[in-house]
């Protein structure tokens, strides 16, 4: 790997951007640092040089926590671009603006774009970013996160190395809206799985809320091109929080509660009339745990070393997106399985982190505190 | 005591408890003939089956003389006036056989699953006794099972919280051992399909009528949502995971083992944890057939239905010809009732039923040296 330091920039200056890890007491889920400024911070391979957000209140907290002066603080993203010339830059401003700071960004000559999710609101968004993003060689990683824990990751690879057997099923139980955390369960489905979605049925919480663009629960059932299935439940899930389990003919791996535990089975001799049966067995514990946001990070260096995509990329990004609509599709048709892709890339997903997005979510709050 | 004999003397007739040796999806006695022998409210009086090295081995075994075998089995009820009748014949029959058997004045019926063939021959059954009288009780046994009904009792007892979702992981084909998943799933919902989603193993599967394998996407009248795969399951081997807000219960590797989860306080952002307590364990378990029996006993001494109704079987043959229905109609939601009542699947235990299916055996094995 490249030993360059790159110089990093945070557009969005809220909580992905600076405080998220603040709330987190718990691995699993998350191992720290997590998101984006305390990863440049820490990186051996980042300096964390600007910030830029159009509200003061953000700018200020950020300067004081990661120890920048006022003149890195910027208000306005292209201006920072054009003076401080990062080599990173990480996308943590409501969904709304993400793919025009994105395509800012790349005209402005970044290498590499640590992007929140969802990607983009529209696929026509999503489209365009692509585009530009392989004609300038821009490297884009999406921060579907599980793709960077190490529990996520080992199951992939016991999958990769036919450690399971044969791929048959995944399920994901993982309330949520599907363009703000189902970009998440869905990436992970398809991350796991190993495979496209080919088509889908779903049914959402309501009918009115399938016939708008708001962001919106719902349910689905996925066929995958190597012929796994999945199922997704996105509305309520109760007793299951964030649950994914992934079958096959020889082994299987559960995730539970949040990634809290990961359960493995094995397909060992015995059972009732010697059918054989699902033992569980340790799973297996990488030797370490990395920072999900150093995986980040280094992967995108080895994407710019390389030329390679990165481990979830932008592409992923936008078909987290498309099988989101596809399965808000599903239900506007009454019901039918709808194929991907979609040929209408004007359909789009409200992803509900961008209401009220007008203020920042962080100053809603402090105004509320302190009136 | 009520007199009980049994049509069709094979597998599930007289048999299949030997091929069993652990309980938990069923306790012994389950099968037809060794449950009457050893309930209290039954005597086996009588056998009928149309091959007559069937009779002839239900005869030895179950202590009867050769008078009480028929090979005719409206002969045997005119002769015998048997209070109960289980059918255990190929589902090909099933249907005339029960309907000859509620003609004969049969108090109750146990039958096999499925109830039928088709939608048309189930109607047919659930209306002629329910003119009647007649309790019929389908085998789909798992109502009986000790786990599953204490599941279902928390269930309805709010102990889970609100119901919000079904999984069944039940490698089968949809009619055959399908009615038992798809039994299992209304049963543990306590509720009705209002309309399901199905993908079929083939479009070739799908077209035809023989019994198949699918997937499908159940919603409930009651809100809940059901995810069936049939296909095959790989290490995950008849499961069931019936989720509600506030607890969980998991039936896994064919009821080898019961997991009961309550939501508890705690987590990584203090949303609550799953945590998993011990599954509450009846204060006895009796042999599953046993249940079969005190369950239709009751249900003709209080006009009650049994547990697992002849409604309870149509409905299961009926969902699974709607998730075909769904895939034959190139992938849409299918909405319950079916409007065909011509619809069918040929269950895959009909094949080669010409000759049953132990007596094929027998005629394979060589000579004893």
């Amino acid at each position: 790997m490249s030993q360059n330091v790159y110089r990093a920039a945070v557009i969005g200056l809220g909580r992905m951007g600076s405080t998220f890890d603040d709330e987190i007491r718990q691995g699993g889920q998350f191992f720290m640092p997590y998101c984006h400024a305390p990863t440049y911070a820490a990186s051996p391979h980042t300096e964390l040089v600007a910030g830029a957000d159009p509200h003061a209140e953000q700018g200020a907290i950020f300067a004081e926590r990661w120890g920048l002066e006022d003149g890195q603080i910027y208000s306005d993203h292209r201006e920072m671009l054009e003076a401080e010339r990062p080599d990173f830059v990480s996308m943590c401003t409501t969904a709304r603006l993400r793919a025009e700071i994105m395509i800012d960004a790349i005209n402005a000559g970044v290498k590499a774009i640590w992007a929140e999710k969802p990607f983009t609101l529209s696929l026509a968004e999503a489209d365009e970013v692509l585009d530009l993003c392989d004609r300038k060689g821009v490297a884009v990683a999406v921060n579907c996160s599980r793709r960077y824990n190490v529990f996520f990751t080992e199951a992939r690879r016991m999958v990769e190395e036919g450690e399971l057997g044969e791929l048959l099923q995944i399920t994901a139980y993982t309330q949520c809206n599907l363009s703000s955390n189902g970009s998440h369960a869905i990436d992970t489905m398809r991350y796991l799985v190993g495979a496209d979605v080919e088509w889908v049925f779903g049914e959402m919480e309501s009918d009115e809320k399938a016939a708008g663009d708001e962001d919106l629960m719902g349910n689905g059932y996925m066929v995958f091109d190597n012929g796994v299935r999945g199922f997704l439940r996105g509305t309520p899930t109760g007793a299951a929080p964030w649950e994914f389990d992934l079958i096959g003919t020889e082994g299987r791996v559960r995730s539970l509660a949040q990634g809290m535990e990961t359960q493995y089975y094995r397909w060992v001799p015995g059972g009732p009339r010697g059918r054989s049966l699902p033992a569980r067995a340790p799973f297996p514990l990488p030797t370490d745990i990395p920072s999900m946001g150093f995986a980040v990070i280094e992967d995108l260096i080895q994407c710019l070393d390389s030329g390679a995509a990165p481990r979830c990329s932008g592409e992923d990004g936008r078909k987290a997106l498309e099988i989101a609509i596809a399965l808000r599709e599903s239900h506007r048709r009454g019901g039918r399985r709808v194929e991907l892709p979609l040929s209408d890339r004007s359909l789009r997903i409200l992803s509900s982190e961008i209401a009220r997005d007008s203020v920042p979510a962080r100053i809603r709050r402090l105004k509320g505190r302190w009136p | 005591m009520y007199r009980a004999a049994v049509i069709g003397l094979g597998r599930m007739g007289s048999t299949f408890d030997d091929e069993i040796t652990r309980g938990g999806s069923i306790f012994l006695p389950y099968c037809h003939a060794p449950s009457y022998v050893a309930s209290p409210h039954t005597e086996l009086v009588a056998g009928a089956d149309l091959h007559a090295e069937q009779g002839a081995i239900f005869a030895e075994r179950w202590g009867l003389t050769g008078e009480q075998i028929y090979g005719d089995h409206r002969e045997m009820l005119a002769a015998e006036r048997p209070d109960f009748v289980s059918i255990c014949t190929t589902a090909r029959h099933r249907a005339a056989i029960i309907e000859d058997a509620i003609q004969a004045g049969v108090k109750a019926i146990w039958a096999e699953k499925p109830i039928a063939l088709s939608l048309a021959e189930a109607d047919a059954i659930v209306e002629l006794s329910t003119r009647n009288g007649v309790a019929i009780a389908v085998n789909c046994s798992r109502r009986y099972s000790p786990f599953l009904s204490e599941a279902r009792r928390m269930a309805r007892e709010g102990e889970l919280g609100e119901l919000l979702q079904i999984t069944a992981y039940a490698e089968c084909h949809l009619s055959h051992n399908g009615s038992h998943a798809i039994d299992t799933m209304r049963y543990l919902v306590d509720g009705d399909v209002d309309w399901v989603f199905g993908e079929m193993e083939s479009d070739e599967e799908a077209a035809g009528e023989e019994d198949l394998k699918g997937n499908g996407y159940l919603a409930f009248d009651n809100g809940v949502r059901g995810f069936i795969r049939a296909m095959p399951t790989g290490t995950a081997q008849w499961e069931f995971d019936l989720i509600g807000t506030e607890g969980r219960v998991r039936s896994l590797a064919n009821g080898a083992d019961t997991q009961f989860y309550r939501w508890v306080p705690g987590g990584l952002r203090d949303e609550g944890l799953p945590a998993r307590a011990p599954f509450p364990l009846p204060l006895s378990i009796q042999g599953t057939g046993l249940t079969v029996i005190a369950d239709l006993v009751d249900a003709m001494e209080t006009s009650s239905e049994p547990r697992c109704s002849a409604e309870d079987g149509r409905k299961a043959l009926e969902i699974a010809i709607a998730l075909r229905e769904s895939h034959r109609q190139g992938g849409r939601r299918v909405d319950l009732p079916v409007a065909d009542r011509s619809l069918r699947i040929l269950s895959v235990e009909i094949g080669g039923d010409a000759v049953p299916a132990r007596v094929r055996r027998l005629q394979q094995e060589p000579a004893a040296a």
